[in-house]
């Protein structure tokens, strides 16, 4: 896969627990552009995690991303807070989108919370260059408004909260009240995004014009251990408690490619040939999920004791 | 042969009549029947949706050729709100054309139903000199273009912003013809 050298060109840590990163090729040249909502996935240590590209996205020298300090992930965003320092080199993969704005639409509703913010600024600025209707709410927390000031010289139609009550009473008048022909875009939290889709489809908002940008899954549980047979070499051995059968194929080594390892991305998918499968990930549609073939390794598991996998 | 119809753009509905329950996920509806026939699903519906919720916004056009159903359409959604939906109830070919009018404006496909109270009239659309041929025709009939004369065989493909099947020179490669 290709990949990108870059640069750490400056960093701000201008509000607390959120570090801005402005990364370039060494030589200053041109970096691919990408669509709005687009991430960037940076290479952090072990792990690779995705970032939302804030920066403008037509043939930009910069790529710009605004990183959360997580304390319980996977080490990703506390190795960028407390490791990376200017002039020091990262490889990112370039960049990718599933959250692009939808060209048709009569009106944008970008509603985000916290760290969720990062998404909707390159849609802000496409709608801006492009002249496209937006309506933008944006709940934070008190003295993390994150992009604010960048936001307002892109659009006049900001709301901006602090407190969950007032925001959630907007947002139902929001979404009650869009003119036929608005998708709506979301991104923050998991459980901000559960009530958000859940509030919308209660006021009559179909899945076609609903847009999420996942970080990835809360916490799994470590779920229970299962058998894995593959069907090609016979291979039978355990998945336990805590391990994912993408550790457990790897640990046996099965080069399986992947990325996010939190059932976002889609890398680590598989094709299962036989049992009952437990699926975690975000990115099966439901009917992939019914169909029972295919599974993303690094977060399902058996839903019985045993899996059949076409390996 | 005949491909399973679901892995191909002509909707079931326009394969065999039905009637589908009404969308009962929105907050407005705009109901088209088209002629005496549709009456039993427009009705239906309308029960359905009042049931669900006995203030609902329900608007009925009953109606009997495509310009007064397009403007029905055109009328409801210029003042619409995200939640509307539009069900159409009437022969295939006709929800075929209104559901195309519908697409062109920017109706998603979640928010439309269609239930169809007969399908053996199809318009065909020339892939030669573009022109509409509406008949009593099946899928992989053959039929002569009303445009140009060529005998057209009714492909199983539905153009969804045209609203008709698509139709191509089935003797092109014939030795001889004329």
């Amino acid at each position: 896969m290709t990949t990108l050298e870059l640069t750490v060109r400056a960093v701000d840590d201008g509000f607390p627990g959120i570090r801005t990163l402005t990364l370039a090729r060494p030589d200053g040249g041109m970096l691919p552009s990408f669509t709005p909502g687009s991430h960037l996935v940076i290479e952090c240590g072990s792990s690779a995690n995705a970032y939302s590209l804030t920066s403008d996205s037509v043939a930009p020298r910069e790529y710009v991303v605004s990183v959360l300090e997580c304390p319980d992930g996977s080490g990703g965003s506390r190795w960028i807070h407390h490791e990376l320092a200017v002039g020091d080199s990262v490889v990112a993969r370039p960049p990718r989108s599933a959250f692009s704005p939808i060209l048709r639409a009569r009106r944008h509703l970008l509603v985000a919370a916290g760290i969720g913010i990062t998404p909707m600024v390159s849609h802000l600025r496409s709608a801006h260059r492009w002249g496209r209707e937006v309506r933008l709410l944006y709940l934070h927390r008190e003295g993390r408004g994150v992009y604010i000031d960048e936001i307002k010289a892109m659009t006049d139609y900001m709301q901006t909260f602090t407190e969950r009550r007032t925001f959630l009473h907007e947002l139902s008048s929001a979404l009650a009240d869009q003119p036929f022909g608005t998708h709506l875009y979301v991104c923050g939290p998991a459980g901000f995004m559960d009530d958000t889709v859940a509030l919308a489809a209660g006021l009559g908002w179909p899945p076609s014009r609903i847009h999420l940008e996942r970080f990835g899954i809360d916490a799994l549980d470590p779920g229970e251990p299962f058998e894995v047979t593959l069907t090609d070499s016979g291979d039978t051995f355990v998945v336990d408690s805590g391990v994912s059968l993408l550790e457990a194929l790897h640990a046996r080594g099965h080069d399986i490619p992947n990325l996010c390892r939190q059932g976002v991305c889609g890398e680590c998918r598989i094709p299962v040939a036989g049992g009952e499968i437990l699926h975690r990930d975000l990115f099966l549609t439901d009917a992939d999920k019914a169909a029972g073939d295919t599974m993303m390794s690094c977060v399902s598991r058996a839903c019985g004791d045993r899996l059949e996998l076409a390996l | 042969m005949k491909p399973d119809l679901e892995t191909t753009s002509v909707p079931a509905w326009a394969a065999a009549t039905s009637q589908p329950d009404a969308d009962l996920s929105g907050r407005a509806w705009t109901v088209v029947g088209f002629g005496d026939d549709a009456e039993p699903i427009v009705s239906a519906w309308r029960t359905q949706i009042l049931g669900h919720n006995a203030h609902a916004a329900v608007v009925v056009h009953r109606v009997d050729d495509d310009e007064a159903a397009a403007q029905a359409v055109d009328a409801d959604l210029a003042g619409a709100l995200v939640g509307w939906r539009l069900m159409i109830a009437g022969p295939a070919d006709a929800c075929l054309r209104l559901r195309a009018h519908a697409l062109r404006i920017g109706v998603g496909d979640d928010e439309i139903v269609v239930g169809s109270t007969a399908v053996g009239t199809r318009d065909v659309l020339c892939a030669h000199c573009q022109a509409r041929t509406r008949a009593e025709v099946g899928i992989e009939d053959v039929l002569p273009c009303a445009g140009c004369g060529r005998n057209l065989l009714v492909y199983y493909h539905v153009s969804r912003l045209k609203g008709a099947y698509l139709g191509f020179m089935v003797d092109a490669e014939l030795v001889g013809a004329p």
